[in-house]
C-alpha cells in the first residue's frame, strides 16, 4: 500500500488491484420527471457517513465496509430535493436499489444558489490569487460564468465588463471587499480551497440572503466547523503559471458527539519563479474553525484564516520591449549572490478572527449575528533611488546626491532613445547596438551596483543613496452584523441585515533594506521650489521635508518614512428584503441604506502642504460622509418547467473608494473635487431553458454608472499653459463625473448529447463606453506653491473628451465552444477553443483633455492638424486570438481513500497574445505625441502591454479519505 | 463499536503517514528564496595591468598634439582627434579622480588629473552614466582602457570619450565595464594652490586651490545671489570671484542641475579648492566646485577696496548736475572724456531704444582682450553746496560678470591714469546672460565730503570674451543743498 501510495506520488498511473466484495450496496438515481439518470449526485450512508457520487450513467455502489443492518441512504444533489431510503443490507450479500428518483426542487429557491463547488474547481489552481481572475466566478455553475471562469480569465476578461469591486465577496455573511479601493482581497484568503467548497452565489442584483449585493453578484463562502462533511484531504499540486508546486491538507470532523464539530486546513504553495521570470510565489495557508451547537437553538462558531503571501511582481512592457525580450520578460528582478532577487514584492499578512451566532429562533426564524476582526498589512516594495546627504551651509540646508532611476528598462536604456532623432548618426547607431545588445543579454535589475554605490557612500561617511521601500498599508477593521431570515409565510420570507464596519488604516512607506548602507536620509531629493513661487522663505527652506516637524531624520530599517497617515472609515447600513414564491411567479424586492464617513489624519506634516487641518497635511482632514441608498426587485416567471423567463432591475448609488477620496493622500489633506458618491442603474433580461438534455440561459444586460471618479498618477511633460520648460511635473490626475454604460448580451448553453459526452458553448458580446466627458484636473507638487497658477490645474473647459471611448477591460467579446467526456471508469477529458475579440487599450485622459491641443501658453498649436490629432488619438483595438484549453482527470478508489489527479492545459497552441495595455501620459500633447509615434524606429514612450502565458500547464493528485 | 474505533484508528495512522510524506515532500521542494539577502562583497579587486600598458595623461596629450601637427597641444583645435585602435596592443591611462557628481555640478563626466598631489595635466573622460560619483570618488585611483577611444578638445580642454563623427562623445553607458577599471587604491586630494594669473591651459582639469579669494560685492551681501537658482541662469550660474591678493577675477560656474543652486553665496573671504575648466564655449577659464563644501570662506574681512566714505548728511538737494543723453551732442562737445586706456577700439557711444537715449558700451565680439575704458563726466563744483548725492540708471546686458565701476576724483586733469581715484560704494546690477536686462536706479550715494571740483569716472574693464557684459548708463544726476 505504502508502495502503492509512493507510486501514485510520483505521479504514475497504476492500476487497481482487485478487492473481494462480499456486501456491496449499489443502485442508480433518476430523474424523477424525465426519466434520465442523474450524474454526481451524493449518496450518503448515514451511520458511517460513507458517500459516493453517481457516475454519468447515474450508478453508483458501495463495496468496502459497508455497515450491516438496518441503515438509511440518504440521496441529495443541488437543485433537488434530498431523499432518504431505507434499506436493510445483510452480510455476503448485494443490495440493488437500481431507480431510486430525484425531483428538480422548484419550491426552495434559496437552495438553487447554493453551490457545492466540484472536484474540478477545488482542484484548479486558480483561487482568486491570480493578479486578473475575478474570484466571484469560481463559485458558480452557471454554464456561461464557469466558462468565464475557467476559459476566459487568463485573458483578463470580465463577465458584463464588471471590475472585482462590482461584486460582493462575504465570509460567513461578513463582507470582505477593501474599503480602500472596494475589491476583495482574494489573498487573504488564498490556498484554503477545501475549505471553500461551501459557497452561496448570487448573480448579478437577484436575491441574495446576506446583502443588497453588486452588479456583478454576491459570493458567500461559507466556512462553519460544521458543513463540512467528515474527511480529510492532501494534494500536491504541480504548475507553471504563477506557483510551481501547491501541498495542501486538510482535515474537518463532521459533528462529534456534544455538538462540536472542527476542520483544519494548511497548505503551502511556492514557486522562485512561474510564467513571468522572477515571479517567485511564497504562500503559507492556515485555517481552522471550531462550532459548538449548544442546542437546537444555539451554535457558536468561530473562524480563523491567516493566508500569508509574497509574491514577486512583474509589469507591463512597451512593445519595443516586447520584441527584444518577449512575454516573460520582467525588469523588476536581478540576481544577487547567485541568486533571483525581485525589487518588486508584495507580501500580505492580515489574518482574519470572526465569531459567528446562530440562532434558530424557531423553525421560521433565524438570526446569524457575528463579530470579525482583521488586522495586518500589505507592503509593496521598490527601490528608492533617491537618497542623499545634508549639507548646511550658513544655515541654509542643501540635499547632494540622489540618482537616475536604475530600473533596467528605463527608455534612457533602450535603443530607440538613441535613435530618436530624425537622422540618427553612425554614432547614434552604435550607441542603439549597444544598449540593445546589453539589454538583450543582461536587461535586469543590477543589484551589486547598488550595493556597490551604498557601500562607497558608507566609506565616506555618507547615507545610503539606494534603498529598499516598502509602501504598507496596515489596517485594523472590526465588523460587526446581524443577518436575519424570516418565514413570514409559506410563500413569503424576509431577509434583513444591519452591518457596522469600523476601519482604521495606517499607511506609510517603510525602509526595509538599506542595501548595506546605514542611514537614509528622509527628504525628498526632487523637492525644488519654483521660480514662480511666492512662498516665504521659511516655507521654501522645509519643501524638502516628508516631516516638518521632525525633520531631516535619518531613518533605519524597519522606520516609517516619506508619508504616514491614517484614515479612519465607518460605515453603517442596513438591507431588508422580500421574496414571495409562487406557482407561476417568484418575486423579490430590496432596500438598503447606508451612510460611510471617511477622514484623514496626517502624522506627518509634509514640506509642500505645511499646516495642519483641511489645507494642511497634518492632523484631520475634512471629514467625508456619504449617505447611500439602493433599491431592486425582479421576478422569475415560469412559463412551463422548462422555460424561464428572469428579471432583474436595480438603481442604488454608492460611496466612493478610499483611494479616490482623497485627491493626493501621501501628502495633504486634500479631498477630491467633485466627489459624489456614483449612481448605478441596471436591468437583466434572462431567458432560461432547462431539460435534462439541454441546458441555456442567454441574458441581455444593461448597466449606467453616473458620478464615477478614479485617481491616476505619473510623471508628464510639457503641461499646457505652465510656461517654457516648466510644465514638467508629477501628477495627480483626478477624474470626477465619470459616466459609462455596460451593454450586451451573453449566451451559455450545454448539452448533454450521451450521458457521457457533453458538449458546451458560450458567448459574451458587449460594449462598455464612456457617455460623457468627465471633469479631469491635476494637482502636484509642482505647483503647489507658484503663485502664477493654481493648486489644481485644468485645461479647456476643464474635460476629458472620453465620450465613446471604450473602458479598458479585457475583450468585450468571447466565445466558446468545447466538449467534455465522462467516462464511467471515473476519468473525464474536455477541450474548449476560445476566441476572443475586441479588447481596447486604456486611453491617456489626459491628452483627450485640452491640454492636447494646447502649448505651453495655453494657446493652440500653430500647427495643429485635426486630421492628424484623429490619428493619434484613436483608440487602440487589440488582435483577436483563439485559445485552446484541455482539462481532463481520473481518480480511483483504494480501500477507504480516493485517489485521482487533475490537470489542464492552457494555451495549447501558444498563442501569443495582449491581454490588455495602457498609454503612457507621459507625451500628452498634440506636438510631443506625434513627435514621438512618427520616429522612424518607434516611440520612446509608446503604450505599455500585458502580454498573456504562453502554454502553461497545471497537475493536482489528490487523496480523499 | 470497537470496530468502529479500530477503524478510526488505522485512520489516523494512515493520515499521520500521510502527512508526514507530505511535511517531507515540502521541505525537498517548496523553498522560496526569502527577502534576507547578504550584502554581497563589494571591495575593489585591483586589476591585474601590466605596467607596460600603463599609460600617462601626459602621453594622450602628446599623441594628440602629434596629431595637430603641433610640438605642444593647441587648445583651440577642437577638430583634431587622435584615436586609440583596438588593434594596438592594450593601453591603459591612469589617473585620479577629482571631479564628483554627487552634487549634480558635474554630469556625465570624470576630471581625472595623473597624480593626487603636484599634478601636471588633467583629462575630462565622458561617459553617458549617471551617477558616477558612486564608483568613481575624489581620491580614487582609475584606469581607463584606450583601445577604441578618441582624445581631443572639446570646450577647451582635454576629453577622451567614444568619438562621434569628428568629435570626442560620451562613451555608452553598456560600455562602461569595458573602459573604466577602479584601483583599490584611494588617496587624499591635495589640491594645487595657483593664483589667477598663473592659469593657463594645460592647468585645465586640475584640482586646485584658490587660496585668498571672494565673491564680488554686488552679488553678496544685501542683493545676495544663489550659487545657480537666478531667474537669469540658463544652464550654468556664472559669477564673478575675485582675487585678494592681485587685482583679478574669473567665473565661478555652477550648473543650474547643481542640487545646491539655490544656496545663497558665501559673503566672507577664504580659500577655495575647485577644478579649473573653461566654459562652454572653451574660451573663459571657468573655476567650478564639486559640493559647497569646498569653499571655506571663514574670514568675514572682505578684500573690497576702500570706498570714500562720507559720513555728513546728504540728500534732500536739488540737481546741480544732470544729464540724460537726450539731445546729447558728442562726449567732446559735451565735456566727457571717452577713453580707452589699453589703447583698443571699444569704447562708450550714444545709443538709444524708444527714443531714449543713454551711453553704451560692450567689450563683446570686439577680440579686445584687454579693454578698461574710462568714461568721465564734465568737472562738477562741490564748493557751491552741501549734502551732495550721486545717483544714475543703469542697465547690466548679457551679463558674464560685474565689470564696471564708478570712481570720482578732484585733481583730474584729462588722463585717467595720473589722476587720484577714490571708488565709490555703488552695487552695479547683475543683468541676464544671454538678454537684456532693465534701467535700474544706482545710488544715491553719499559725496558730501568731496569739495572742490570733482569728475565722476565710470570705468569698465572688459576682455573680449570673459569681461564682456554690455552697459548702459544713463540719468547721471548730482543733487546738493
Amino acid at each position: 500500500m505504502k508502495k502503492s501510495f509512493l507510486l501514485f506520488l510520483f505521479g504514475i498511473a497504476f492500476s487497481l488491484t482487485s478487492f473481494a466484495q462480499q456486501t456491496v450496496v449499489k443502485g442508480s438515481v433518476l430523474d424523477g420527471t424525465t426519466g434520465e439518470p442523474i450524474p454526481d449526485v451524493t449518496i450518503t450512508i448515514e451511520e458511517t457517513g460513507q458517500t459516493k457520487k453517481t457516475d454519468s450513467k447515474g450508478e453508483f455502489s458501495f463495496t468496502q465496509n459497508v455497515p450491516l443492518g438496518e441503515q438509511v441512504l440518504k440521496i441529495e444533489k443541488v437543485g433537488y430535493t434530498t431523499k432518504r431510503y431505507p434499506i436493510v443490507v445483510n452480510e455476503g450479500q448485494t443490495v440493488d436499489i437500481s431507480g431510486m428518483t430525484l425531483d428538480f426542487d422548484t419550491s426552495d429557491k434559496k437552495d438553487l444558489f447554493i453551490i457545492s463547488i466540484s472536484d474540478a474547481n477545488l482542484n484548479s489552481e486558480d483561487d482568486g490569487l491570480t493578479d486578473n481572475i475575478s474570484g466571484l466566478l469560481q463559485a458558480s455553475r452557471d454554464v456561461f460564468l464557469s466558462a468565464a471562469a475557467f476559459d476566459f480569465s487568463a485573458t483578463f476578461f470580465r463577465p458584463r465588463g464588471l471590475d472585482n469591486a462590482n461584486g460582493k465577496v462575504l465570509i460567513n455573511g461578513v463582507e470582505m471587499n477593501k474599503q480602500f479601493n472596494g475589491r476583495p482581497q482574494w489573498a487573504n484568503w488564498g490556498g484554503l480551497n477545501d475549505v471553500q467548497r461551501n459557497q452561496e452565489f448570487s448573480m448579478g442584483m437577484s436575491a441574495n440572503d446576506y446583502n443588497f449585493g453588486d452588479l456583478a453578484g454576491t459570493n458567500n463562502i461559507v466556512m462553519r466547523a460544521s458543513k463540512y462533511r467528515r474527511g480529510g484531504r492532501v494534494s500536491y499540486a504541480s504548475a507553471n503559471r504563477s506557483y510551481t508546486g501547491r501541498v495542501m491538507g486538510s482535515y474537518s470532523s463532521g459533528l462529534l458527539e456534544g455538538g462540536w464539530s472542527y476542520s483544519v486546513l494548511g497548505s503551502r504553495r511556492f514557486g522562485n519563479e512561474g510564467y513571468i521570470d522572477g515571479t517567485l510565489y511564497d504562500a503559507n495557508s492556515l485555517f481552522v474553525a471550531v462550532e459548538k451547537q449548544i442546542n437546537d437553538q444555539h451554535s457558536i462558531n468561530f473562524t480563523g484564516i491567516y493566508a500569508q503571501n509574497r509574491r514577486g511582481r512583474s509589469t507591463a512592457i512597451t512593445e519595443e520591449v516586447f520584441n527584444l525580450k518577449g512575454r516573460q520578460y520582467n525588469p523588476f528582478w536581478g540576481t544577487l549572490n547567485g541568486d533571483v532577487r525581485n525589487s518588486r514584492i508584495r507580501e500580505t499578512n492580515e489574518p482574519i478572527l470572526m465569531l459567528n451566532h446562530y440562532w434558530n429562533i424557531n423553525s421560521k426564524v433565524k438570526l446569524n449575528t457575528n463579530v470579525a476582526y482583521q488586522f495586518g498589512e500589505i507592503a509593496n516594495t521598490r527601490i528608492d533611488n533617491g537618497g542623499t546627504r545634508l549639507v548646511t551651509i550658513n544655515g541654509e540646508n542643501t540635499y547632494l546626491g540622489g540618482a537616475r532611476n536604475p530600473d533596467p528598462m528605463y527608455y534612457q536604456n533602450l535603443p530607440s532613445f538613441f535613435l530618436q532623432d530624425a537622422n540618427p548618426t553612425a554614432f547614434d547607431y552604435q550607441q542603439a547596438y549597444l544598449a540593445e545588445q546589453d539589454f538583450i543579454n543582461d536587461g535586469q535589475w543590477d543589484w551589486n551596483a547598488l550595493y556597490e554605490g551604498n557601500a562607497t557612500l558608507r566609506a565616506q561617511g555618507g547615507n545610503s543613496l539606494y534603498a529598499l521601500q516598502a509602501d504598507v498599508i496596515k489596517d485594523q477593521q472590526l465588523t460587526f452584523n446581524s443577518i436575519l431570515d424570516a418565514e413570514l409565510a409559506d410563500n413569503i420570507r424576509l431577509n434583513a441585515a444591519v452591518n457596522y464596519r469600523s476601519l482604521k488604516s495606517e499607511n506609510f512607506a517603510r525602509v526595509e533594506d538599506l542595501l548595506g548602507g546605514t542611514g537614509y536620509l528622509d527628504v525628498d531629493f526632487f523637492a525644488e521650489e519654483d521660480a514662480n513661487s511666492t512662498i516665504s522663505d521659511e516655507i521654501a527652506a522645509n519643501l524638502a521635508q516628508s516631516d516638518v516637524r521632525n525633520p531631516n531624520r535619518i531613518v533605519g530599517e524597519g522606520d516609517r518614512y516619506k508619508y504616514n497617515y491614517e484614515i479612519n472609515a465607518d460605515v453603517i447600513s442596513g438591507f431588508a428584503q422580500a421574496q414571495f414564491k409562487y406557482n407561476k411567479v417568484d418575486f423579490y424586492a430590496g432596500v438598503s441604506l447606508s451612510q460611510t464617513t471617511y477622514q484623514r489624519n496626517g502624522l506627518y506634516e509634509n514640506g509642500f502642504f505645511q499646516g495642519d487641518g483641511r489645507d494642511g497635511s497634518f492632523g484631520n482632514s475634512e471629514e467625508l460622509s456619504f449617505s447611500n441608498y439602493g433599491v431592486k426587485g425582479g421576478f422569475t416567471y415560469k412559463v412551463t418547467g422548462k422555460h424561464l423567463i428572469d428579471v432583474n432591475g436595480s438603481y442604488f448609488t454608492k460611496a466612493p473608494a478610499i483611494r479616490n477620496a482623497f485627491s493626493n493622500a501621501r501628502q495633504s489633506n486634500a479631498t477630491t473635487i467633485g466627489l459624489e458618491s456614483e449612481k448605478i442603474q441596471s436591468v437583466d433580461v434572462s431567458y432560461i431553458f432547462r431539460s435534462p438534455k439541454v441546458k441555456a440561459r442567454i441574458t441581455g444586460f444593461y448597466s449606467g454608472f453616473q458620478d464615477g471618479s478614479d485617481i491616476g498618477f505619473y510623471f508628464t511633460e510639457d503641461l499646457a499653459g505652465l510656461g517654457v520648460d516648466t510644465g514638467d511635473a508629477f501628477v495627480q490626475e483626478v477624474l470626477t463625473n465619470i459616466e459609462r454604460r455596460h451593454v450586451g448580451v451573453e449566451l451559455g448553453i450545454e448539452a448533454q448529447v450521451t450521458p457521457t459526452i457533453k458538449l458546451k458553448g458560450a458567448a459574451s458580446v458587449g460594449q462598455y463606453t464612456f457617455q460623457n466627458n468627465p471633469d479631469l484636473y491635476l494637482t502636484s507638487v509642482d505647483f503647489q506653491n507658484r503663485s502664477d497658477i493654481g493648486t489644481e490645474v485644468r485645461f479647456g473647459d476643464g474635460t476629458t473628451q472620453l465620450d465613446g471611448y471604450h473602458v479598458a477591460g479585457g475583450p468585450e467579446r468571447a466565445y466558446q465552444i468545447g466538449f467534455e467526456y465522462r467516462d464511467p471508469d471515473f476519468w473525464n477529458i474536455g477541450i474548449t477553443s476560445n476566441f476572443f475579440s475586441n479588447a481596447y487599450v486604456d486611453v491617456s485622459n489626459l491628452a483627450r483633455s485640452a491640454n492636447f491641443t494646447s502649448d505651453f501658453d495655453g494657446n493652440t498649436f500653430n500647427d495643429y492638424d485635426a486630421d492628424v490629432a484623429r490619428d493619434l488619438l484613436k483608440q487602440e483595438q487589440f488582435d483577436d486570438y483563439m485559445l485552446v484549453n484541455i482539462i481532463g482527470g481520473k481518480s480511483w478508489k483504494i480501500n477507504d481513500y480516493f485517489v485521482g489527479f487533475f490537470a489542464t492545459i492552457n494555451n495549447v497552441f501558444n498563442e501569443q497574445y495582449r491581454t490588455g495595455g495602457f498609454e503612457q501620459s507621459r507625451l500628452a500633447n498634440f506636438r510631443r505625441m506625434q513627435e514621438d509615434q512618427s520616429r522612424a524606429n518607434g516611440p520612446v514612450f509608446g503604450p505599455r502591454y500585458f502580454y498573456g502565458n504562453g502554454t502553461t500547464y497545471y497537475l493536482n493528485v489528490y487523496v480523499r479519505f | 463499536m470497537s470496530e468502529q474505533n479500530k477503524l478510526q484508528k488505522m485512520k489516523t495512522l494512515k493520515i499521520n503517514k500521510i502527512i508526514v510524506l507530505l511535511l517531507g515532500l515540502v521541505v525537498f521542494t517548496a523553498c522560496v528564496q526569502d527577502d534576507e539577502f547578504n550584502t554581497p562583497n563589494t571591495s575593489v579587486v585591483e586589476p591585474n595591468i601590466p605596467e607596460n600598458a600603463k599609460v600617462q595623461i601626459s602621453a594622450l596629450a602628446g599623441e594628440l598634439a602629434q596629431a595637430q601637427d603641433n610640438t605642444s597641444l593647441d587648445y583651440t583645435d577642437e577638430e583634431t582627434t587622435y584615436l586609440y585602435t583596438f588593434n594596438e596592443a592594450p593601453l591603459y591611462m591612469e589617473g585620479y579622480v577629482v571631479s564628483s557628481d554627487e552634487g549634480g555640478n558635474f554630469f556625465e563626466e570624470i576630471i581625472i588629473q595623473d597624480n593626487f598631489e603636484n599634478p601636471t595635466i588633467g583629462i575630462k573622460l565622458l561617459i553617458d552614466v549617471n551617477p558616477l560619483f558612486v564608483r568613481y570618488e575624489p581620491g580614487r585611483k582609475v584606469y581607463v582602457k584606450l583601445n577604441g577611444l578618441s582624445v581631443g578638445i572639446t570646450n577647451g580642454v582635454l576629453t577622451l570619450g567614444a568619438l562621434n563623427g569628428n568629435e570626442v562623445d560620451k562613451i555608452p553607458s553598456a560600455s562602461e565595464g569595458d573602459f573604466i577599471f577602479r584601483s583599490a587604491t584611494i588617496q587624499t586630494l591635495v589640491p594645487m594652490p595657483l593664483d589667477f594669473s598663473d592659469f593657463s591651459d594645460d592647468k585645465t582639469n586640475l584640482f586646485i586651490q584658490l587660496p585668498d579669494v571672494q565673491f564680488n560685492r554686488n552679488i553678496v551681501g544685501d542683493n545676495a545671489q544663489t550659487y545657480a537658482a537666478e531667474q537669469s541662469d540658463e544652464f550654468d550660474g556664472e559669477r564673478t570671484l575675485e582675487s585678494c591678493s592681485a587685482a583679478a577675477a574669473v567665473i565661478f560656474s555652477t550648473s543650474t542641475f547643481a542640487d545646491f543652486k539655490a544656496l545663497t553665496l558665501p559673503s566672507g573671504r577664504g580659500s577655495m579648492n575647485a577644478i579649473l575648466t573653461k566654459d562652454f564655449f572653451g574660451e573663459v577659464y571657468n573655476v567650478v566646485v564639486n559640493t559647497p563644501e569646498d569653499i571655506n570662506f571663514d574670514n568675514p574681512e572682505r578684500c573690497d577696496p576702500d570706498f570714500l566714505e562720507c559720513t555728513g548728511p546728504s540728500g534732500g538737494g536739488s540737481a546741480i548736475y544732470e544729464e540724460d543723453f537726450e539731445g546729447f551732442g558728442t562726449y567732446n562737445s559735451e565735456g566727457w572724456d571717452n577713453i580707452n586706456i589699453s589703447g583698443t577700439d571699444t569704447d562708450w557711444f550714444i545709443s538709444s531704444f524708444s527714443g531714449n537715449f543713454y551711453s553704451r558700451i560692450s567689450a563683446f565680439n570686439s577680440d579686445n582682450d584687454e579693454a578698461d575704458v574710462w568714461l568721465v563726466t564734465p568737472e562738477i563744483d562741490m564748493d557751491m553746496t552741501t549734502g551732495e548725492e550721486l545717483s544714475f540708471d543703469i542697465q547690466a546686458n548679457f551679463d558674464n560678470g560685474t565689470n564696471l565701476s564708478v570712481w570720482i576724483s578732484t585733481d583730474y586733469a584729462g588722463d585717467p591714469t595720473t589722476a587720484t581715484w577714490s571708488i565709490l560704494d555703488v552695487t552695479i546690477p547683475v543683468g541676464p546672460a544671454s538678454t537684456f536686462g532693465n534701467f535700474e536706479t544706482v545710488g544715491p550715494v553719499n559725496i558730501s565730503c568731496v569739495d572742490g571740483t570733482a569728475v565722476i569716472g565710470f570705468f569698465y574693464e572688459g576682455s573680449d570674451p570673459s569681461a564682456t557684459t554690455r552697459y548702459h548708463l544713463d540719468n547721471v544726476i548730482v543733487t546738493g543743498n
